[in-house]
């Protein structure tokens, strides 16, 4: 058996050094970190995926199972979180017959329980494994270790000139009262949660893979609509799934999931058009000169032809802006190298001093050990603030 | 009732639905549709005949307006140079709906009758070449595919404020930015599927091996009794009872 960590910075080849180790030999499975790579997508339901993997005879007591099928057996796959797509592929696999699997920075997106049974899992499975993972600063032990170097510096990245450039914002309180919602009867997300943010400051949204992070988020930007509840801004009432969003930035989990457009100019074209008649003053020339502090200069460049690591960071372009006077961060810091992570936490800490109010998910606690931050759990239905 | 009788089941309606053309054999038609929901189906009988109207009234509603309302005659009046009547053209639509009723209502109705089984197990289940069965699940994967880039473009648009969730002005305005970004998701994602995990895993090559692992059962006595219905409306629809 052999066990690889691939280690280097971001644009260093790490994934073309994992892709070149599978693509000779038998075939291996795959997860990478976003649904189109982890999952199969020849099935509508999980358990549909779990059947096009499993091998004749499969042995179940052997196979990692984190997922409860009595609850998941029927949803679709591409409606889990990002974490629990990873659990899921990761089940696919052990029931599999492949011999080898490439993991590609998905690990990142499990919390502290999973994330520790899956490596786990993968240290005593007898199968080759190829990882890549910005967290393990060295090999464990028994693996071997590969390490990357970048050939020349590409799509550099200068968070800390890009704040520099922000203008204060005086961010209204946010009040969260009575929120209830279920994505279907009986699967509640939210039971009678309350919560209050004020501005200037960062908070950490913490919870279990599936927890309900990203579906709060969701919320405040309206592309969700709760049940029941009722969110305020300041004193005024706030309902973005009626009226639109004006006043959160999200940086999505997956980079993929925000575009507006295909390439970086009709990506602020669409958005700038949606801005208010306040927000309106952020020029073309300064967005355009943020998205180069974050290693894209080119209007023309296609989004999807970028690396993820630069979809990613090029994701933060409307939070670092200074449109909104929120900032939401979903997993920010997947596929982002230990020296991305401290600038990116550098630069909210500075955001939070010039008056806007932040939030972000991670379930990467080296990186906000170095954001001073309030923590909001989610249990149990409800948000809790520490 | 197995997945093999259910789908010539559909396919005998269909059949039937399409050469009907008198009220005596669209009216044998719906009594076996009734007797199948009422004997295969039960509870779910009312989803199934929901959801066909829901599919239907629209067509229904558009077809009415065009040829009652605007035309003033049936299509065979129109043929036949007639001045015609807008009773005939009722009749018309009529029947055009209550053949696309019935085709609908008879899929929906089999596909609660299956509703256990997954996907894939149904198309498992079909006595059919493997070529063909992986034909259906990748039409399957397709559809879900859109249906994903579909939520993806959506909640790109409406986080950025390009577009709300309810019905807006600014949604009139926009909307042609989520059809083009529902395409553009649709065809990343299934480049990113292609380019980075199917061609490494050889994931076709596993619906390859399930279908060839799976059991596909023969036909029940059941389903003989309600092939033998459907036959038999379908003949009387065509006039040959």
């Amino acid at each position: 058996m052999v066990r690889t960590l691939i280690s280097g910075p971001n644009f260093s080849g790490r994934s073309d050094a994992l892709r070149g180790s599978l693509a000779s030999g038998a075939k291996a499975f795959v997860i990478g970190p976003y649904a189109e790579a982890a999952l199969s997508g020849l099935a509508s339901t999980v358990a549909d995926e779990i059947a096009v993997y499993r091998a004749d005879g499969a042995d179940d007591s052997a196979s990692f199972a984190p997922l409860d099928l009595t609850i998941y057996t029927d949803r679709k796959p591409q409606t889990l979180s990002g974490g629990e797509q990873v659990l899921l592929a990761l089940q696919c696999f052990s029931q599999s017959a492949y011999g080898r699997v490439g993991i590609d920075t998905a690990l990142e997106q499990l919390d502290g329980d999973n994330r520790i049974q899956a490596l786990d899992y993968l240290s005593r499975v007898e199968r080759d494994i190829v990882l890549i993972d910005n967290r393990l600063a060295t090999a464990p032990p028994g693996w071997t270790g590969l390490a990357c170097q970048p050939e020349k510096p590409a799509f550099p990245c200068d968070l800390e000139s890009l704040v520099a450039g922000v203008a204060p914002c005086a961010a209204p309180r946010i009040v969260i009262s009575d929120l209830h919602f279920a994505y279907r009867p009986g699967a509640d997300v939210f039971q009678g949660a309350a919560l209050t943010l004020e501005p200037g400051r960062a908070f950490r949204l913490f919870g279990r893979n599936g927890a309900g992070k990203t579906t709060l988020l969701k919320i405040l930007v309206g592309v969700l609509a709760p049940g029941r509840g009722e969110v305020l801004l300041g004193e005024q009432s706030y309902a973005p799934w009626r009226d639109g969003n004006a006043t959160f930035a999200l940086a999505m989990q997956n980079p993929d999931h925000q575009w507006c457009g295909a390439t970086l100019g009709e990506d602020i074209e669409r958005r700038r058009a949606s801005l208010k008649t306040g927000q309106e003053k952020v020029s073309d020339a300064r967005i355009a000169a943020a998205a180069g502090k974050l290693g894209v200069t080119s209007l023309d460049q296609h989004l999807y032809e970028l690396p993820l690591a630069a979809r990613k960071r090029l994701s933060w372009l409307w939070p670092f802006s200074g449109v909104m006077p929120w900032i939401m961060l979903d997993e920010p810091t997947i596929g982002q190298d230990r020296d991305m992570c401290r600038a990116l936490a550098a630069a909210l800490d500075r955001l939070c001093g010039l008056g806007y109010g932040v939030v972000f998910v991670t379930h990467d606690d080296d990186f906000a050990r170095q954001v001073p931050h309030g923590i909001i759990t989610i249990d149990n239905h409800r948000l809790s603030l520490d | 009732m197995t997945p093999n009788g259910a789908a010539l089941f559909v396919i005998v309606m269909l059949i039937g639905a399409l050469a009907a053309s008198g009220p005596l054999g669209f009216s044998l038609l719906y009594a076996v549709l009734v007797a199948f929901a009422l004997v295969e189906v039960r509870a779910g009988t009312t989803t199934a005949l929901t959801r066909s109207a829901v599919i239907v009234l629209p067509l229904a509603a558009f077809m009415a307006a065009v040829w009652i309302g605007f035309v003033g005659r049936s299509p065979a009046e129109i043929a036949a140079g007639a001045s015609g009547t807008r009773a005939a053209a009722a009749a018309y639509v009529l029947t055009v709906c209550l053949r696309l009723f019935l085709i609908v209502a008879a899929i929906q109705l089999v596909l609660l009758r299956f509703v256990h089984l997954t996907p894939l197990q149904f198309i498992c289940a079909l006595r059919l070449p493997v070529t063909a069965k992986r034909l259906l699940a990748l039409t399957l994967s397709l559809t879900e595919t859109l249906r994903q880039a579909v939520d993806r473009a959506r909640t790109a648009l409406i986080a950025a404020g390009v577009i709300t969730r309810r019905m807006s002005l600014r949604n009139l305005v926009h909307g042609w930015v989520l059809v083009q970004t529902v395409w553009l998701s649709a065809i990343t994602i299934a480049v990113g599927r292609m380019r980075d995990k199917w061609p490494i895993e050889g994931t076709l090559g596993r619906l390859d091996d399930l279908f060839q692992r799976a059991r596909t059962p023969s036909l029940a006595p059941g389903d003989a009794v309600w092939l033998s219905l459907g036959v038999g409306a379908a003949l009387f629809g065509l006039g040959i009872g």
